[in-house]
């Protein structure tokens, strides 16, 4: 076959930016698990609150341990169901998950192998900085819903140190369901 | 010139595998709206030269066939565009 003349070798760039432009499409977060995750951390917080102030019995911890492992198990169950459905899976998708599971691991040891260190709302306080860090980074492939959301997340952090202690707990729970779970209710919506 | 690159349905296939992991024969006939045995003999082509990985699987109980850019089909890409630039600003070669 003969090389290509300028008219043709423009027709093939301008075939390939059009490709490329059409793949660079927003980054696909999976708004199932933000609303999982944010309710199980935001509502575990509250929870671990409410015991530690003695309203509600220590055995109500079992609650918070039989919604993790529902999270866990639902998070397992869905990612493999996506991933069986899905026809193409991006690089920069694959490099979210990457951030996501590194992310929640991290907070995740925190607060199962270091919970002398984190201890109290310090825990909660990890699962919020983890949460803003995801929120924060899928903010910054062009979602300005992620954007406010980790803001969101962020803010509660800091609001969080400057009340008391029972308004603390309230805090970062409303920074976990607002900010993370909202988020992930609206991603839901807009996906239709 | 790269000869595999030189046709347009071709070029388009390695763009879509570009930005990513794996694709399925039927995003891709989607995708560049093909026929089936055009976009089949095409990605044969692509196969063969080394430019593109084929995996057979299930998913869901169905048959599936997806494909992968090679890193040997990702740098002839960038030759092939860095070609088709030289061209556009230096006129046919």
């Amino acid at each position: 076959m003969d090389d290509l003349n300028a008219i043709q070798a423009r027709d093939h760039l301008e075939l390939v930016e059009r490709i490329l432009a059409e793949s660079q499409q927003r980054l696909c977060a999976g708004g199932e698990y933000f609303v999982v995750w944010g309710l199980f951390s935001g509502g575990t917080t509250i929870l671990l609150s409410l015991i530690g102030r003695g309203t509600l019995p220590p055995a109500a911890v079992w609650v918070a341990v039989a919604s993790w492992i529902a999270c866990i198990l639902f998070s397992i169950f869905r990612g493999r169901r996506l991933h069986a459905k899905s026809e193409r899976q991006s690089l920069v998708q694959r490099e979210f998950f990457n951030v996501l599971w590194l992310t929640i691991g991290l907070a995740f040891v925190a607060n199962v192998a270091a919970y002398r260190v984190f201890a109290g709302l310090a825990s909660a306080a990890v699962w919020s900085f983890a949460g803003a860090i995801v929120l924060l980074y899928i903010g910054m492939h062009g979602n300005r819903r992620a954007q406010i959301a980790g803001v969101v997340v962020v803010v509660s952090i800091v609001v969080a140190n400057f009340v008391g202690t029972p308004s603390a707990a309230y805090a970062l729970a409303a920074g976990m369901i607002v900010g993370y779970a909202g988020f992930g209710l609206v991603e839901l919506v807009s996906r239709g | 010139m790269d000869e595999l690159l030189l046709s347009k349905i071709r070029l388009g296939i390695v763009a879509e595998l570009l930005t990513a992991q794996w694709v399925t024969f039927s995003e891709l006939q989607r995708a560049l709206d093909v026929s089936q045995g055009n976009l089949g003999a095409h990605l044969a082509k692509l196969v063969d030269g080394g430019y593109v990985r084929e995996e057979k699987l299930f998913a869901n109980r169905r048959p599936q066939t997806r494909y992968l850019l090679t890193a040997h089909g990702r740098g002839a890409f960038a030759e092939h565009v860095a070609e088709l630039q030289s061209i556009l600003h230096g006129g046919t070669t």
